[in-house]
């Protein structure tokens, strides 16, 4: 490393070293854009929930924990809601990053919009960043509002 | 940012080769001189546009003061509160370091062997990476660039905060940095330069349907042209009106004919690299911060002909080119951290950082977007747990160059909220006061309000889904500071104050986590400022964020404990450049380390009411 010494009196009087390497160098790494999308899952289930995490008079957090479905790092978690169980005519998705170290992936989906002191029925799925979903399948829970 | 400024009068009479029509007062006197020497055909449509301008002028009301001095009287629309008492001070220490190292790079230029051009196209044989780095220091500690001469790129990106912002009481209070015209200050705080030369140019990836690289907070330096985020990105601070400030890219091209290190300037980029003749006025213009009400909106006031316009558009990516050199040199982004003597088993990792390194990949999540290109095996989560993954194929930047809206609370200190009042060259840097939000990424797909314009209009559709969105960081050296403060960034210090988020929010590491951890645990409709009785902000209360749509929801709510959040403090720390060899100009602060108070409530006794600011702000703007 053909570096520079430079020796350096600041206002203060001390005197300093700043070794300041500036000669012909490489840095250790190479850049890389971002990674191919992992392998997807055979099957994505839920492990636990889905659940209310939170919930005031006009939004609440749906919460469920999966196995790590894999796909595209770019995620979603994918609520689809209403006040009828048998017509869930609205749709809340929120962006999640997988984990690719994780056996598991925590989704959690913001529902803005609601009604107060309301009772709303929903399903849960998670989807690609492609818009490609990941086929999960659970029951009809509900929560209200406050 | 520059081009979103000038969406506004425009009177285009540069395509004729004729003398300044936008000039300065001083330069009244020399324009019949050069007048004398043109056609008459070319003078009628020279008149037609000064009386263009005039007419632009007068329907203003407006002046532009003379411009061969900095004004007289410093721009202050702001409330009480907003500008640091030790303003002047601080800016005046930073000049002084500023020199400092400009005078050391100069050192370091003489002290370069002879070049030996060598085969064709020419390769300076053994000097040439050295050359191109420390010319890119050169121009980044050149104060000469701004109207006013007291403004270097590297006034608001010094190496001893990682090439963020110097001042302490700066990042503590109005966040964004002031201009070389005092006080005009932009709307984001200083972005690091570490590692950022390493993002890719911005693409949309279709199947991850996000977008990834580009610079700046909102990406808007694509790279789309130079392939080159980093070099593009440091052609907007000089052009920037809440930031250096020149009128015209030439003004750039002008300052660096003049610069003592040209000769290092052509040697790398060669000896006919600068236009032939510069118009007699431009060191006027070039002393006149863009905006000016004079300008009448011309975004190349100095009258270059065709073939000088493009050696001078050639000058100014060569200065991106130099200055991205010098980014991406081992001068600042240098991979010398304890993390770094961790991958190459010459550093042990503490219990507590060893801990924190288990959290930041396993239950805090996160290395889903700060990627340390480590693991490609489950993170173990209990102490003493083997790791058992390899390198994986990623290089440990600590970003996935993606974006994210985080969903951070409105900062109401942030200086543009202010700026919607004339300074004293006529310009209004945010007419929209106080209801100015910031949409990131989604701003700038949009070529929207303050920013840049979007190169490719197939991006465009994806703006809605980009609101809010502002670019992930590199992790390394968030904790990277002056080595006296050796408390680090965190009360009780000593500590040396810094600012976190694009909209300098967060002032410490502490708070840093404790917002991933619990931004959902403790929610409040609220402005800052206006936390319930019984909460504390930052603490036991997180106000509203400002753009709620699109909010990333990996994080929120992470389930860690104090003592984990402190754990990953801890970590954060091993990526602190300066560990296996020293951080080059990291000794050069002169000010002062903070000292007392805690970590978790760090700045609150700076925090302003909302709701009092905007209507002071409604108050000025109406």
């Amino acid at each position: 490393m053909n570096g520079f010494l430079v020796r350096v009196v600041v206002t203060a009087g001390a005197v300093m070293l700043c070794s300041t390497s500036m000669a012909a160098q490489t840095n250790p790494y190479t850049a890389n854009a971002e990674l191919s999308p992992a392998n997807k899952a055979a099957h994505v289930r839920i492990t636990q929930g889905p659940t209310l995490e939170l919930a005031n008079s006009n939004s609440a957090i749906i919460r469920w924990t999966s196995n790590n479905p894999g796909g595209t790092d770019e995620h979603f978690g994918v609520v689809t809601y209403g006040t009828d169980p048998k017509n869930l005519n609205e749709v809340a998705k929120s962006h999640i990053r997988l984990n690719r170290n994780h056996p598991y992936t925590v989704f959690r989906v913001r529902v803005d919009g609601l009604q107060p002191r309301t009772t709303y029925y929903y399903t849960v799925d998670s989807m690609e960043g492609n818009g490609s979903h990941d086929g999960v399948k659970g029951p009809i829970r509900h929560f209200a509002t406050r | 940012m520059t081009s979103g400024w000038r969406l506004g009068i425009q009177i285009r009479c540069a395509l004729l080769s004729a003398p300044p029509v936008v000039s300065t007062r001083n330069d009244n006197s020399r324009k019949g001189q050069s007048m004398n020497r043109r056609t008459l055909p070319v003078m009628l449509v020279v008149v037609l546009c000064v009386m263009a301008l005039c007419m632009s002028l007068a329907g203003r009301k407006v002046s532009a003061q003379n411009a061969t001095a900095p004004p007289s009287s410093i721009y202050n629309p702001y409330p009480p509160g907003i500008l640091p008492t030790d303003l002047n001070s601080e800016l005046a220490r930073v000049e002084r370091e500023v020199d400092f190292i400009e005078a050391e790079a100069i050192r370091q230029w003489h002290a370069l062997a002879p070049p030996v051009p060598t085969g064709n196209p020419p390769i300076l044989k053994g000097t040439g990476v050295a050359s191109v780095e420390i010319l890119g220091k050169l121009m980044n500690y050149d104060k000469n660039i701004s109207p006013f001469k007291n403004t270097a790129c590297s006034s608001c990106h010094m190496p001893y905060a990682a090439f963020s912002g110097p001042i302490p009481s700066v990042n503590l209070t109005m966040m964004a940095y002031p201009g070389s015209d005092r006080f005009r200050a932009g709307k984001r705080q200083a972005q690091r330069y570490t590692y950022s030369s390493y993002f890719p140019p911005l693409q949309y990836n279709a199947t991850q349907g996000a977008f990834f690289g580009g610079n700046f907070w909102d990406s808007r330096a694509t790279g789309y042209k130079l392939r080159d985020p980093a070099g593009e990105q440091s052609q907007g601070p000089p052009l920037d009106p809440a930031e250096m400030g020149n009128p015209d890219s030439a003004c750039i091209t002008y300052k660096l004919s003049l610069a003592v290190y040209r000769p290092l300037f052509e040697e790398v980029w060669g000896t006919d690299s600068f236009p032939s003749s510069f118009p007699p006025n431009i060191a006027s213009i070039c002393a006149t911060p863009v905006g000016a009400a004079i300008f009448g909106g011309s975004a190349t006031p100095v009258m270059l002909s065709p073939d000088d316009r493009t050696k001078s558009n050639n000058v100014y990516d060569h200065w991106a080119q130099s200055i991205s050199a010098f980014e991406k040199s081992l001068s600042v982004s240098p991979f010398t951290s304890k993390f770094d003597a961790f991958l190459a088993n010459k550093y042990t990792l503490t219990a507590e950082e060893k801990a924190g390194y288990d959290l930041f990949k396993g239950k805090g999540n996160c290395n889903s977007c700060h990627l340390d290109g480590r693991s490609t095996a489950p993170a173990p989560t209990s102490l003493g747990a083997v790791d058992t993954g390899v390198a994986a194929d990623t290089t440990p930047l600590f970003t996935c160059f993606g974006s994210a809206n985080l969903g951070l609370p409105k900062n109401p200190r942030v200086a543009i909220l202010y700026e919607s009042t004339p300074d004293s060259f006529g310009f209004t840097l945010n007419p929209a006061g106080f209801t100015y939000t910031d949409f990131g990424l989604g701003e700038f797909l949009r070529s929207g309000y303050e920013t840049a314009a979007n190169p490719n209009s197939s991006w465009t559709q994806f703006a809605p889904t980009s609101d809010g969105q502002m670019q992930t960081m590199t992790a390394r050296d968030v904790a990277l500071v002056p080595p006296q403060c050796t408390g680090g960034t965190d009360a009780p210090g000593p500590y040396f104050q810094k600012e976190f988020f694009h909209n300098g929010y967060i002032k410490s590491l502490k708070q840093l986590v404790h917002f991933y951890n619990t931004r959902d645990v403790y929610p409040y409709a609220v402005e800052s400022g206006h936390c319930p009785a019984g909460t504390v902000e930052k603490v036991t209360c997180w106000p509203s964020p400002e753009v709620p749509q699109n909010m990333d929801m990996t994080v929120g709510k992470l389930g860690l404990t104090d003592e984990e959040e402190n754990q990953i403090v801890a970590f954060l720390k091993t990526l602190t450049d300066g560990y296996t060899t020293p951080y080059p100009d990291i000794n050069t602060y002169t000010g002062t380390c903070m000292t007392g108070g805690n970590a978790s409530t760090q700045g609150n006794s700076t925090i302003l009411s909302a709701e009092e600011l905007r209507a002071g702000a409604g108050a000025r703007l109406h």
